[in-house]
């Protein structure tokens, strides 16, 4: 595993891809952080906001505690994650990969932690920028507990979109299939799914709704929402509790990993 | 430096067997070829060998399966793909990259990289290399660990031919400090001048293993040429004395299953004057077509003669030439195409099943295979 640790921490420093990803990850974060903190303003707390918490929340997350703004970051990072194993098999080095390191669990775990690692950097120095940019513009922010759950769920759903990424590309074995897909789910076909079913909920009344609660990508954009009660449900359709929806957007993560996993373990190379 | 021994090696992809029953050694100190025809199944056995795919069989390295070999590349180097590499990462990473993760040293890096003429482009992106740099590189990632066992598929594609040069007297080199080598390639020439041993395949399964040369002496290309002022009486004595006669267009007897020697000696004890007697010996690439056939529709196995014994040589305790039966010769005629009159198998056997049907037997008159003529022509 040290082995295989090493190959991984080698390969992601050694692409430009790897700092292309992370680097625009982070400046479009940090872009819409700053605007959002030279536009809102203490006065706006009457129309839009309960408190200064919210609005401090709000700014730090680049607007990701709201409904409105997506979370501009996690596409980036479901891409890194589709290139840790997807030039794999797009430039032919699975082969070479999978002969210095026979055991595939260990290739896959050390692309996962590598991964992870990289990421969970890359949000520490997005967070910190919005942070500071949220210190320096707005009018006594609040840095407090309050924070704690929607900036943590914040993270976990860029991982997530990350480790997504990697079991799509492993169980594809096709990079810019694995693009299309980590991209396609959350921004087409979840919300298609979600119109679709909220459209049928409310002409018919019936609780086919509730099945929104189950798309994976919405669960964990809504786990991040601040105030969560306010802000998660649709019209008359009854919203699953914070809890319910990492516990639905983690187990989405984890299926595909686990379908991509087992295609790459056992696989012909 | 290791002893490979592949026992059983099988794959299928759907109901299309790739590689069926292959079982072969490759022993320290030798470049051993591995021919076969394309589709054959060369690179399928060779990914089975690394564990890259999933199949029966096994292959082992000193007796180790390659999945439990601790830090392979120290000890099995491989070259599947040509350019297996990230356009974009510096040669140098990509190795060093390889060898972090068995613990190489980035000073071996240096060393490999120099080894194989690309120490001026190490910190070039592989995207600007040439298919025969890409080569080098690839054999540069074999070399990393300094390995005992060399395993290299088509390694000479795209080399120019100082790079096919400086190849072939690399893997010379190593071979005689006591690696073993494995490599398929489709340059026969170059596989005549380089390797030690063979490992022929055809349709998944194993024609012929051992000794080049030995492979080469069974060709039916290799023969006796006569021209002599009485064709008609030498070609009547010499199928009495159970050598196959076959008149070339030149007019001269071919002659199999009779040294010249013989076929001299025949000749001044009928008093037939002798204008020329030589020995034609086959290449490499006759052999391989006449074991495989010259197109994809490969005719037949090796009919050598010893029914499942080792060809000899290094590669003990494996299939023989005369394993899988021969040509489907002249009925009734015993004996291995130059193997010794009594024996089973070779000529006289029948073909594997699928190969198609057998070539005429020497005997029968008409065109042979190469188009020459057939002694009793009317034409």
């Amino acid at each position: 595993m040290t082995g295989a640790l090493r190959y991984e921490w080698m390969r992601i420093r050694t692409i430009r891809s790897s700092y292309w990803m992370s680097a625009l990850a982070i400046a479009l974060t940090f872009g819409i952080t700053l605007l959002m903190g030279l536009s809102i303003s203490a006065a706006d707390l009457d129309d839009e906001f309960d408190s200064v918490d919210q609005v401090t929340t709000y700014i730090v997350l680049a607007g990701a505690s709201g409904p409105f703004i997506p979370v501009m970051a996690a596409p980036f990072y479901a891409v890194m994650g589709v290139m840790a194993v997807g030039h794999e098999y797009r430039y032919g080095t699975n082969k070479a990969t999978l002969s210095a390191i026979p055991d595939r669990v260990a290739v896959l775990a050390a692309k996962l932690v590598v991964l992870v690692a990289w990421v969970l950097a890359s949000i520490a120095i997005t967070l910190l920028l919005g942070m500071a940019i949220t210190w320096l513009l707005l009018d006594n922010p609040q840095f407090g507990s309050h924070l704690v759950r929607p900036l943590l769920n914040y993270t976990g759903y860029c991982v997530g979109f990350a480790v997504a990424g990697m079991g799509l590309a492993a169980l594809l074995r096709n990079q810019t299939g694995a693009i299309v897909a980590a991209l396609t789910w959350p921004l087409v076909v979840e919300p298609i799914i979600y119109g679709v079913s909220v459209a049928i909920s409310e002409t018919t009344g019936g609780g086919i709704g509730k099945l929104t609660n189950l798309l994976p990508s919405s669960a964990g954009r809504r786990s991040m929402f601040d105030p969560y009660e306010a802000i998660a449900g649709f019209g008359s359709i009854e919203v699953w509790s914070i809890g319910a929806a990492v516990i639905v957007f983690w187990l989405g993560v984890i299926l595909v990993l686990a379908a991509g996993a087992t295609s790459f373990v056992k696989r012909d190379a | 430096m290791a002893l490979i021994q592949a026992r059983g090696l099988s794959k299928t992809f759907g109901s299309k067997a790739a590689v069926r029953g292959l079982s072969f050694d490759v022993v320290p100190g030798s470049v051993t070829g591995f021919l076969g025809p394309n589709g054959a199944g060369k690179s399928t056995t060779m990914r089975l060998m690394l564990g890259l795919d999933n199949g029966e069989g096994v292959t082992t390295y000193d007796g180790v399966p390659y999945r439990e070999l601790k830090q392979p590349l120290r000890q099995v180097g491989s070259v599947l793909d040509a350019k297996p590499f990230h356009p974009t990462r510096k040669a140098v990473n990509h190795l060093r990259m390889l060898a972090a993760s068995n613990s190489i040293p980035n000073s071996r890096v240096t060393d490999v990289v120099n080894l194989v003429g690309l120490g001026d482009v190490a910190n070039a992106k592989p995207k600007t290399f040439s298919l025969g740099m890409g080569q080098r590189l690839g054999l540069a990632t074999a070399l990393l660990g300094d390995p005992g066992t060399l395993i290299l598929d088509e390694p000479a594609n795209g080399l120019d031919p100082q790079g096919v040069h400086w190849l072939r007297n690399m893997l010379k080199t190593l071979a005689g400090q006591g690696r073993s080598i494995l490599v398929s390639s489709h340059l026969l020439s170059e596989m005549a001048l380089m390797a030690d041993s063979l490992v022929v395949v055809g349709r998944g399964t194993l024609i012929a293993s051992g000794k080049m040369s030995d492979f080469i002496s069974t060709s039916n290309r290799n023969a006796v040429l006569i021209r002599v002022e009485n064709a008609e009486l030498m070609t009547r004595e010499l199928r009495a004395r159970k050598a196959a006669v076959v008149t070339e267009p030149d007019g001269k007897l071919a002659i199999t299953g009779m040294d010249s020697d013989r076929v001299g000696g025949l000749a001044h004890e009928l008093g037939v004057r002798v204008f020329e007697l030589s020995n034609r010996e086959a290449t490499l690439e006759e052999a391989f077509l006449d074991a495989t056939g010259a197109s994809e529709e490969f005719r037949a196995s090796m009919g050598f003669g010893n029914q499942g014994a080792a060809f000899g040589g290094p590669m003990m305790g494996q299939q023989g030439y005369g394993a899988q039966g021969g040509y489907g010769g002249q009925p009734g005629q015993q004996g291995g195409y130059g193997g010794q009159p009594g024996q089973q198998g070779g000529y006289g056997g029948q073909p594997p099943p699928g190969y198609g049907a057998p070539p005429p037997p020497p005997h029968d008159t008409g065109t042979s295979q190469d188009g020459s003529r057939r002694d009793g022509d009317t034409a």
